[in-house]
């Protein structure tokens, strides 16, 4: 049996606005996803701010319905069975809400572990082991208001254990989270795996996804962009090289003259405090780096480095694809007539 | 006014006529803007329901409660919360009109600002005024006209101003309330006990010679007290006493000043002790 | 889930939930002064009025205010206060119907008035030196705890109704005086017009009050705080049924709406 097998799934949000004369605008979050994980597999969800991944997994947890489309937790339909679904899935996301502050790292699992049903007889030992687990031990007594963001992140991942759960959401678990405590969270992340959990998981950080997922799917714009191992994703950018160059000052223009030289598949710049780091995605052992410059010009420049590309590049790659086709490549008949925004697509926030 | 002035719409090197348009412009503007983003209660169920219901519900509450134990007559209870009506509006108002900005994390970014704080503050104050007012205006209609009570005609444009100071004075107590909120985490505990208070201490609702003598004392500092004698006496028929105007506006002048006063003190206070960004 | 499963999670429930409350200055005050506030003036009011006899009745009055006004405040909002807290979504996620999870929050909610009812019968001995000669003095403390539980169940239609209808939260602040009124809490419901006594006999709060006054002063025998006990608890568990009702629907148009964590 799958541990997730996602059909089409889509989802609209309407928002009304003004009171005596009331409007509705409708925008598509996620427009057909379809994916399976397998009982035991590591399934990675990434993409951009507003790509549909926290709706996605709202939409599999039972939080949301969806609009259309189904969806089966362990064989459960999320939608007509909730119940079945809840009892043997966790929910996990991140940030520093969702516990009560004013309570007892102990009092809120005591009070989680009563809600979701676990055995008043194993109570005392579930939560020793997982204060355990996730190094809250000799701390449990202590109100949560006092704890730091990784302290309460880890709190969040002893209370979505608690039940046992045979399938974790992880939303974006790592955010604001110090890079000693993100490794830590990866380590439990990957021993839940090895225990056989099934975990989907949400993030940002390349590194976390490359390091952790057995699969990944790359969501922008509502829809899967890419599907496949870590290897494969950056196989779609292994016949190319990156060029990194140090710049200060480089706008769009610049970068659009690079992407006009032939050879670049793509540029863009990122911002790293005072400097930029401008990226351009080349074919591979061609030599650009003197167009590339060329079209710098005016632009004060310092290190350039030529590099093999990363899940990142891979990542970059594909969400700037999607960009470049959106909006227009959005099929079917409910193609948002009143989409608010460019991209028609919101996320709601955890 | 300083005079380097960055940023301000009045240009480089302002006059003293530009410079009072631009005062204004804080005021009128600064004063609205804040008031729809700062106060809870603008939509309209939520004005309707927790500002103009809600205290004649509990105008209703109070003239039953008269009638049962036989203390004073409708129009002393009527009066009294019509003018005490306004205290919801004006006391939590002013108290959001400082306090949320900390709710928002927006508090920091109010105090960089180069301008003047006087027309700042004021500015904000200025829409729980007519707020208020019109509360007490509706109050009092509604309730005049559920209970069957008359108020003579030639009362109505002397009532106007007394409510007017009234809710001004109040909203004077909220923003030096709310200024508390620049050093105090939970000032809206402060500003819902003060309110409950003004229905004690006012003789909104209980005779103030039945009380003792310190917290007659107290009631005498407070605004709305001052007010709603002079609406019992106007509405009446008893001509409008000038002095029960004059002492509201009074205290009313009073709490805006220690108003000014305690602002300037906390600003200047939470850049030494940090308490700015403390939520 | 067992019965005896459920009662272990309301009081589990109840339990958290009334010490994350009372470790709240803001809620304690809630809770305290403003009762405080009307105690004294109901004091003064009864003294006013020649009517020293009732001053116990005054203080219980106020009491009983407090509990209603904690009540009202804590379950109306009780989904919107675990939705600021970030707790919603972990709540519904869990296997345990929405009704089970949100009892014992309105539970609590009732159980934090009880400091008001505390509060005001200690503050009325030692500031007015109101007699503390209850009529029946175990009954009291029989009638309280019933008037609190039923109460508490009332919540639950009040948290379920808030969020079953869009603003419906508007109407917190304006039904805190009027139930007040038409419980009798401070004063019988004699005064008030008669088409508003079917109302009244509506309302678990009326019997609450009825019962806790009639335990209060004298004059009345057991029955009559007895028997409106019993009422209040059959009218408090019909208003928990229909709560239950209503918050099936709740959930699925919470689910359909995405109204979950967006405020």
């Amino acid at each position: 049996m799958l541990a997730i097998e996602a059909k089409n799934l889509r989802r609209t949000y309407t928002s009304r606005t003004g009171f005596l004369r009331p409007r509705r605008t409708e925008t598509e979050a996620v427009r057909g996803i379809t994916f399976e994980v397998a009982c035991g597999e590591l399934f990675g969800l990434l993409g951009p701010n507003g790509a549909g991944k926290t709706t996605t997994i709202k939409m599999l947890n039972t939080l949301l319905l969806p609009t259309s489309g189904t969806a089966r937790v362990l064989g459960h339909d999320v939608a007509s069975d909730p119940v079945a679904v809840r009892r043997r899935i966790g929910y996990v996301f991140g940030g520093d809400r969702g516990l009560y502050d004013r309570l007892s790292a102990l009092d809120n699992l005591r009070y989680f572990a009563e809600l979701y049903g676990v055995e008043p007889r194993d109570q005392k030992r579930r939560i020793g082991e997982l204060l355990d687990l996730v190094g809250l031990a000799g701390r449990e007594k202590e109100r949560v208001e006092g704890y730091s963001r990784g302290m309460r992140q880890r709190l969040h991942i002893a209370r979505g254990l608690l039940h046992r759960p045979d399938v974790l959401f992880l939303d974006e678990p790592s955010i604001g989270v110090d890079p000693v405590a993100a490794r830590d969270l990866r380590r439990t992340v990957a021993d839940l795996r090895a225990g056989g959990t099934t975990v989907l998981l949400t993030t940002h950080y390349m590194a976390e996804a490359d390091e952790l997922c057995d699969r990944i799917a790359v969501i922008a714009g509502g829809t899967i962009r890419a599907l496949g191992t870590p290897d494969r994703l950056k196989s779609r950018v292994q016949e190319r090289g990156i060029l990194e160059i140090e710049a200060y000052g480089a706008g769009e223009e610049h970068l659009e003259r690079i992407r006009g030289v032939s050879g670049v598949h793509g540029a863009a710049a990122e911002e790293r405090g005072s400097r930029q780091a401008v990226i351009v995605q080349t074919e591979r052992g061609a030599d650009l780096h003197g167009q590339v410059l060329a079209a710098l010009d005016g632009v004060r420049v310092g290190r350039v480095v030529t590099r093999e590309p990363t899940l990142e590049d891979a990542y970059i790659a594909i969400v700037e694809e999607a960009d470049a086709l959106a909006p227009t490549d959005v099929p079917g008949p409910t193609d948002a007539p009143a989409s608010t925004d460019a991209s028609g697509s919101t996320e709601v926030a955890a | 006014m300083p005079t380097r002035t960055p940023h301000t719409d009045s240009g480089s090197a302002p006059g003293p006529y530009r410079r009072t348009v631009s005062a204004l412009r804080l005021v009128v503007v600064g004063g609205a803007l804040s008031y729809r983003a700062l106060f809870n209660w603008t939509t309209p169920p939520m004005f309707i329901g927790t500002l103009l219901v809600g205290p004649l519900l509990q105008l209703l509450f109070f003239v039953f409660l008269g009638r049962q134990l036989h203390v004073a007559d409708d129009r002393f209870y009527l009066l009294g919360n019509a003018v005490v009506s306004a205290s919801t509006a004006c006391v939590y108002g002013g108290t959001m009109a400082v306090a949320n900005e900390r709710r928002y994390g927006t508090l920091g970014a109010v105090l960089l600002s180069p301008r003047n704080r006087a027309p700042l503050w004021f500015g904000r104050a200025i829409p729980y005024v007519l707020n208020g007012l019109v509360i007490s205006v509706f109050t009092l209609s509604a309730a005049c006209l559920l209970l069957g009570l008359r108020i003579p005609v030639e009362a109505l444009p002397g009532l106007g101003a007394v409510l007017l100071a009234a809710a001004a004075g109040c909203s004077a107590f909220g923003l030096a309330l709310g200024a508390l909120g620049l050093r105090f985490r939970d000032v809206f505990l402060v500003s819902n006990v003060a309110s409950s208070v003004l229905l004690l201490l006012t003789g909104a609702n209980v005779p103030r010679e039945t009380l003792p003598a310190w917290m007659r004392a107290l009631g005498d500092v407070l605004p709305l007290t001052h007010a709603a004698d002079a609406a019992r006496q106007l509405s009446a028929g008893g001509g409008l006493d000038g002095r029960g105007i004059v002492a509201e506006l009074l205290t009313g002048a009073g709490y805006a000043l220690l108003a000014v006063v305690l602002l300037a003190l906390f600003e200047r206070g939470s850049r030494r002790r940090a308490t700015l960004d403390v939520m | 889930m067992t019965l005896v499963r459920a009662v272990r999670l309301i009081g589990v429930g109840v339990r958290t939930h009334v010490s994350y409350m009372s470790r709240s200055p803001l809620e304690i005050t809630f809770a305290v002064l403003v009762p405080l506030v009307y105690a004294t003036l109901a004091v003064y009011l009864f003294r006013a009025a020649d009517d020293p006899d009732r001053l116990l009745t005054a203080a219980v009055g106020a009491g009983l205010m407090g509990i209603w006004s904690s009540v009202l405040f804590g379950s109306g909002g009780a989904v919107q206060n675990q939705r600021w807290l970030g707790t919603l979504e972990t709540l519904v996620a869990s296997p345990t119907p929405l009704s089970l999870v949100l009892l014992p929050i309105t539970l609590a909610t009732a159980v934090i008035g009880t400091y008001a009812m505390g509060a005001t019968v200690l503050w009325g001995a030692v500031l007015f030196d109101v007699p503390l000669d209850f009529a029946h003095p175990l009954l009291f403390l029989a009638a309280v705890p019933v008037c609190v539980l039923s109460l508490g169940m009332m919540g639950l239609l009040l948290a379920a109704t808030f969020v079953l209808l869009r603003n419906a939260n508007a109407l917190a602040n304006p039904l805190d005086a009027p139930v007040w009124l038409l419980s009798g809490m401070l004063v019988p419901v004699t005064v008030l017009p008669d088409w508003t006594r079917p109302v009244s006999w509506a309302l678990p709060t009326t019997w609450g009050s009825r019962a806790v006054h009639a335990a209060t002063s004298g004059g009345a025998g057991a029955g009559e705080v007895l028997v409106p006990m019993g009422v209040a608890l059959g009218l408090g568990a019909l208003y928990a049924l229909l709560a239950v009702l209503v918050l099936g629907r709740v959930e699925r148009r919470a689910r359909a709406a995405a109204t979950l964590a967006l405020a």
